[in-house]
């Protein structure tokens, strides 16, 4: 048996119980403060009230019956605080051997074990209760779409800091060695853009949601103004509550948003009075999206989603906020995340293709193209698509699809070919009167779903064929998980911080850490986990 | 076995078992005659002169509609099992299905995650399975209805080994 093979079925608490660490003794509470808070209310608001009433602390009545239910409350009090302590004592985790463990429960068990190198983004979330104790939970997503994998919570902030750095660099293949956590440093980050207050609240106040509300709104006066009945706007505030929550979650989710790079990924970073901390490792974006309502076209502002195999797709507003990767930006902004998302374009001049997505136009006269390279809907199916028609289309580069849509919507879709899961052409009887169909590339669960609307029959059945030989070409060149090397080489400037900041930290997995294992046998005492490490 | 404009030109189709129509059939009558009756209920309390209200052309109409459709569809399905067709090529699978809605999908042997063989009453029967490709996407509806228990077990093995040796991460 390999030594990997042993460490993987060997019971991990037995092997290596040194490295087990807890959760920060505050966490439970911070965690469950709502239910301490709720048995507080339940037996202490009668003798507040008495208090401030100025009448006795108990209530004269009660006298026989007050130890008991001084009892109760202390024994809820006991067990909830009982509970929380035993839950901390019981969560335990440890990062070792390129693998992430984490133990909980005391009652039912939960051994869990997730693979380093299948980490597909790690999230550090401070809610403000957290925040002011300066604790903070680490998720940790790999491809289940659900879940996170593996939750920490809570650390305190510097050393959620420290594991995610770990985690990113064992990951990502510079360290190899059995180090413990606390000598691999956080990798340098370069802020590429920052997101200003003012363009976020003009962005929120200009998006679709206000264009509703002012429909709503209108509709609402009216029919109060026909039916002279003012009651109606009494139906109206409940309404109005949710939209401000609405608002008021969309601001505080997109405040101060920031992203950076750094030779661990993409690291985006938002909130107002939560603040999360998003690092998505290099290539584990599965799809992008650039879209730009119609009155953002006014200020050109566009904004940009992502599907991350990790987050999957989810209705609340965390989630959303998760798959968001620029909140608002100008078009310079989505160029600066397009290089860093797709580092190599495959195209020569990658301004231009991706200018002519997010704005061209296929020119309305019976000539075929407009030279930008774009293959769009022929001009037989603009009955189909009469507004659509010209802004449909689709450009393959070397290392990607870009796909264009919608005139008033408009969308850009890009998904690297080695990210495609499945494709699928689809023709209805409407499409096929007209010659065309529609290919839709199927990737992980997100916001993003590329389609090519209404391609001409030809050449949708010729991009289906060069599209599953480009996604197979394009899988058999990219074969490790340990993005270093894919990713060190494209972007040159990123590495080249590294080495000039972080010397014993090399930007190459050529040199990892490896020459320091001979040195190890040389120990005379050999522990169990060592063992492993040389035999 | 023709094909259609949008399959990718030089495709050799494998067709389902012909059985298959069976299977469908029975799932026709299940649905669509158990429909028409519940439907047909008001007629027949209207005939009866239980119910007054809904008005005899309401009550005829509304279950003769249902089943002008129900036949309809059931006179499409021996066309609609011809259409599913699958094509094991180097690389990948195509399923293709459908005539007036047209769907051909290729699912690389690599993106695969896993194989599932699934046998309904009907079609253990009959002796057939119901093959389902999952990828990582949830959009990879990939299954394919309707083929001989051997050849089921056959593709999934042949699958199986093909995705294990083309294996790609995410």
């Amino acid at each position: 048996m390999s030594p990997a093979d042993s460490a993987a079925v060997s019971p991990p608490a037995a092997t290596v119980d040194g490295d087990w660490k807890r959760v920060h003794p505050a966490s439970p509470f911070v965690r469950g403060w709502v239910a301490l808070a709720a048995v507080g209310f339940f037996f202490g608001r009668d003798a507040f009230e008495r208090m401030l009433q100025g009448r006795d602390f108990l209530d004269p009545n009660l006298n026989g019956r007050v130890p008991w239910l001084l009892a109760g409350g202390a024994v809820v009090l006991l067990l909830t605080v009982g509970g929380f302590i035993l839950s901390w004592y019981f969560t335990r985790y440890q990062v070792a051997e390129g693998y992430v463990r984490v133990n909980t429960g005391f009652l039912f068990k939960q051994q869990r074990q997730a693979r380093l190198d299948r980490v597909q983004a790690i999230d550090i979330v401070q809610p403000l209760l957290a925040r002011i104790f300066g604790l903070a939970e680490l998720k940790f997503e790999v491809a289940d779409a659900g879940e996170s994998a593996v939750r920490l919570a809570y650390l305190p902030l510097h050393q959620a800091k420290q594991l995610r750095a770990t985690i990113l660099a064992r990951a990502a293949g510079v360290v190899s060695g059995p180090e413990t956590i606390e000598e691999i440093p956080e990798a340098p980050e370069h802020v590429v853009l920052a997101v200003p207050p003012g363009r976020l609240i003009g962005a929120l106040l200009l998006s679709e949601q206000t264009v509703g509300i002012l429909l709503g709104a209108a509709v609402v006066v009216t029919t109060s103004v026909l039916l002279e009945n003012n009651a109606i706007f009494l139906a109206l505030i409940p309404g109005i509550l949710g939209i401000g929550a609405a608002y008021w979650s969309s601001f505080n989710k997109g405040y101060n948003f920031t992203a950076a790079i750094s030779p661990d990924g993409i690291r985006l970073r938002y909130g107002l009075l939560d603040t999360q901390a998003q690092t998505v490792p290099p290539g584990r974006i599965q799809a992008l999206m650039v879209t730009q309502p119609p009155l953002w076209r006014v200020f050109g502002w566009y904004r940009m989603h992502v599907n991350v195999a990790g987050y999957g797709v989810s209705a609340s507003s965390e989630g959303a906020a998760r798959t968001m990767l620029l909140p608002v930006g100008l078009k310079s902004d989505v160029m600066r995340m397009m290089s860093l998302v797709l580092p190599d374009p495959g195209v020569g001049d990658p301004e231009r293709v991706f200018t002519a997505g997010l704005e061209g136009l296929a020119p309305a006269g019976p000539q075929s193209s407009a030279g930008d390279g774009f293959v769009t809907t022929p001009r037989r199916a603009r009955l189909l698509a009469p507004l659509g028609w010209r802004r449909n289309g689709f450009f393959a580069t070397r290392t990607a699809l870009v796909i264009r849509s919608g005139r008033w919507w408009r969308t850009l879709v890009l998904v690297p070919h080695q990210r495609t899961q499945s494709m699928a052409l689809q023709q209805g009887p409407l499409a096929r009167r007209f010659g065309v169909a529609d290919l839709v590339l199927h990737t992980t669960a997100g916001p993003v779903s590329p389609r090519v609307f209404q391609a001409g029959v030809e050449q949708a059945v010729e991009l289906f064929d060069q599209q599953s030989a480009r996604a197979r070409e394009a899988r058999k060149r990219q074969t490790s998980e340990q993005w270093l090397a894919q990713v060190a080489p494209q972007a040159p400037e990123v590495a080249a911080t590294v080495e000039a900041e972080q010397p014993q930290r090399p930007a190459q997995p050529v040199q990892p850490v490896q020459p320091v294992q001979p040195v190890q046998p040389v120990q005379p005492q050999t522990s169990p986990q060592e063992d492993r490490h040389n035999g | 076995m023709h094909t259609e404009a949008i399959d990718p030109p030089g495709v050799q189709w494998l067709r389902v078992s012909p059985k298959y129509v069976t299977v469908r059939l029975v799932e026709w009558a299940i649905g669509n005659v158990f429909m028409v009756a519940i439907l047909s209920l008001p007629l027949i309390f209207v005939l009866l002169g239980w119910w007054l209200w809904p008005p005899l052309w309401l009550a005829i109409t509304v279950p003769a509609v249902m089943l002008v459709l129900a036949l309809w569809r059931l006179l499409l399905i021996p066309r609609q099992v011809r259409a599913i067709g699958y094509a094991e090529r180097d690389d990948d699978l195509l399923i293709r299905r459908g005539i007036f809605f047209q769907r051909t999908m290729v699912v690389p042997y690599g993106r695969m995650q896993y194989v599932d063989v699934a046998v309904g009453p009907v079609e253990r029967g009959l002796g057939l399975c119901t093959l389902k490709l999952h990828t990582a996407s949830a959009g990879t509806n990939a299954h394919l209805p309707g083929l001989p228990a051997e050849e089921g077990a056959r593709l999934r093995e042949q699958l199986s080994a093909r995705g294990e040796a083309r294996l790609a991460g995410l």
